[in-house]
């Protein structure tokens, strides 16, 4: 679809997905890797080089441009149904509630539940979604903005407090600080296996939401009178939303600012319609974190910094130029 | 009134006897060890009562300032810009003593308070504005703060318990650092109650009654800030309190500024020293630190506000 309205816009963005790509599978290593060892690689010779890059590169950087497509898709669904252009799932407390039944999980050490961190993530995504959705007025049917991020801002500190006190408590902190800023330093192939299913669902259910979101955009009385039912949209796009962040926050951690930024800059490039929004959104957001996983091999070099605080870092400052437009438009 | 505010003081001071005899403790080793009270718990809570006291003032001023009861220090992003300058000065200048942890707090949270004016772009304070600009400005220091803790990785774990504040390790050295300050700036924030009254009134009518709004509106801030970072520098980012302390004074004593003042002062104190308490003794070996347990306490309370805020 992308491919038909605007082919010079696909070619660029599939330009820059495949360059960090390349980059975050070549690059920023103390172990001096060439694009003619990825070529050796591919052909099947064995050497240390093609080994680092077959068993610790290659899952990673998939891993990275997953999770970053499947936040950002999270995020636009999220400012679709709530049409608030700060809705995403790191403001609205959904990766921090992820992440701390995580913990949760891993701590209380339950027999059968601890193996499987997609269903304790997505649990806490859906606890931390439906929290802050009943708080911010979605009970009285009015949905206002600002109460939507206060919400978020609450549900957030309190599942934070929540899973520091389980770390400090069960004295792993040093293990998961990492992990809990947002971390691809420790995935392999066992991760990408866990997630590529759930996040190739939730994308597929996304892309067939967008139609019906282009509906809703149009307000909600117009929407029903089209044929359209608001309420069961925003039920099903809710529920994509838990599976997509769930599933990405079980594999990296809580990846702030993604699902906020990567959404207004596709609006930004090709307009408002979700059937073109959502795939445009996926690649940029994949793109994006696989440069961002880069940098964050050579911000410290040699040693790394975690990916979500490069991205905190970019993405803090967009906020506050959102939050000011966000008041010029009100 | 006096009789409401002097129930807390009792409150208070029975507290802080619990907080100096509980722990692991028993009465009779604590009577044999005496160097365990005087140097390790008394001075601990001092501190949490003169912190508390800090933050449930600046919380005060900065809700009668900005005329929400959202608003608090640690919500329009002037807690995480003194926490980041002074992690700055602890990770980059180990050397220098303890001491300049509070201007450099200071300096910190004035610039924050700067940048959010700045921001905000508007000279009649919008709350909803300030807010939304406050949260964004305190998760982009909070970002920075967690750059410079991971770029430093030897000291991340004492920076780390510092950040969501704790009590831990604070001696009687803290408290000589922190009283000066604080005898200084309370007083100040006491003497500007009246003006905060009539800042009440409206805009309009403050100015009829020979108030020169945008100056009192500024110092009030000033002060806020400065006591919020005083704070900062010893206690590290202990959040919540100055939201809760003045919000439950205004439940027991009313929207009068020169009994408010005081009553926020107590209740913060009360409340720091409790979460101490609760936070050494809940799982006696490990010791939580106190932010954990004010976030714990304070996010339901903030969400109860915002369930009865009408004022969307």
């Amino acid at each position: 679809m992308i491919f038909r309205t605007s082919p010079l816009l696909s070619v660029a963005l599939l330009l820059l997905l495949t360059c960090g790509f390349m980059m975050a599978l070549l690059g920023g290593s103390t172990f001096n890797l060439q694009p003619t060892h990825l070529w050796q690689a591919l052909a099947g010779s064995q050497t240390l080089a093609t080994e680092l890059l077959l068993s610790l590169r290659l899952p990673r950087v998939l891993i990275a441009a997953t999770v970053g497509a499947t936040l950002a898709i999270a995020g636009a669904l999220m400012q679709g149904i709530t049409r608030n252009p700060l809705a995403s799932p790191a403001l609205f407390g959904i990766n921090t509630g992820a992440a701390c039944l995580l913990v949760v999980g891993q701590t209380l050490n339950l027999p059968l539940i601890s193996n499987m961190p997609l269903l304790q993530t997505t649990f806490g995504a859906l606890l931390a979604g439906a929290a802050v959705f009943l708080l911010g007025g979605g009970g009285t049917g009015r949905l206002h903005p600002t109460r939507l991020v206060l919400a978020g801002i609450a549900v957030n500190a309190l599942f934070l407090a929540l899973t520091r006190t389980l770390l400090i408590l069960d004295e792993q902190a040093q293990s998961v600080v990492a992990w809990l800023a947002g971390s691809l330093a420790d995935t392999d192939w066992g991760h990408w296996q866990q997630l590529w299913p759930a996040a190739l669902l939730g994308t597929v259910a996304a892309f067939t939401l967008g139609p019906k979101l282009n509906l809703l955009a149009l307000g909600d009385e117009t929407a029903a009178s089209l044929g359209g039912s608001p309420a069961r949209v925003r039920l099903h796009a809710s529920a994509v939303v838990v599976l997509l962040a769930g599933s990405a926050v079980a594999v990296s951690g809580p990846i702030a600012f993604i699902g906020l930024m990567v959404p207004h800059l596709a609006r930004l490039l090709v307009g408002q319609d979700h059937r073109i929004l959502l795939p445009v959104t996926g690649l940029l957001g994949a793109a994006l974190l696989c440069w961002a996983d880069y940098l964050s091999r050579l911000l410290q070099y040699p040693s790394e910094t975690p990916v979500g605080l490069v991205l905190a870092l970019l993405g803090a400052p967009f906020f506050v130029w959102l939050s000011r437009q966000q008041q010029e438009t009100t | 009134m006096a009789l409401r505010i002097g129930m807390i003081a009792v409150g208070l001071l029975l507290m802080a006897v619990a907080g100096v005899l509980l722990g692991t403790l028993s009465l009779e080793q604590a009577m044999t060890r005496a160097w365990v009270m005087q140097d390790l718990r008394l001075s601990r809570v001092v501190i949490a009562i003169l912190a508390g006291s800090a933050l449930g003032v600046a919380g005060a001023l900065t809700q009668g300032v900005i005329r929400n009861p959202l608003a608090s220090p640690d919500l329009i992003g002037v807690t995480a810009g003194a926490s980041l300058a002074a992690t700055a000065t602890l990770l980059l200048f180990p050397q220098l003593a303890h001491a300049w942890l509070i201007p450099a707090a200071i300096v910190g949270g004035l610039v924050s308070l700067l940048i959010l004016l700045w921001l905000a772009g508007d000279s009649k304070l919008n709350p909803t504005r300030l807010v939304l600009v406050g949260i964004a400005l305190s998760f982009w220091f909070g970002a920075l703060v967690d750059w410079l803790l991971s770029s430093q990785p030897q000291q991340i774990n004492a920076a780390l318990v510092w950040l969501t504040g704790s009590l831990w390790g604070r001696g009687w050295s803290h408290v000589w650092i922190l009283l000066p300050w604080l005898l200084v700036l309370l007083p100040a924030a006491f003497t500007l109650s009246l003006k905060l009254d009539l800042l009440a009134l409206g805009d309009e009518s403050a100015q009829c009654l020979g108030t020169d709004v945008k100056r009192v509106r500024l110092l009030a801030l000033i002060l806020a800030v400065t006591l919020a970072a005083v704070s900062v520098a010893v206690c590290g980012a202990i959040s919540f309190i100055g939201l809760v302390a003045p919000h439950l004074a205004r439940l027991l004593v009313g929207g009068r500024h020169l009994l408010l003042m005081p009553t926020a002062a107590l209740l913060g104190a009360a409340l720091l020293l409790l979460a101490d308490i609760t936070a050494r003794t809940l799982t006696p070996p490990i010791e939580l630190p106190a932010g954990v347990l004010t976030a714990i306490i304070g996010a339901p309370y903030f969400i109860f506000l915002l369930l009865r805020y009408r004022g969307w």
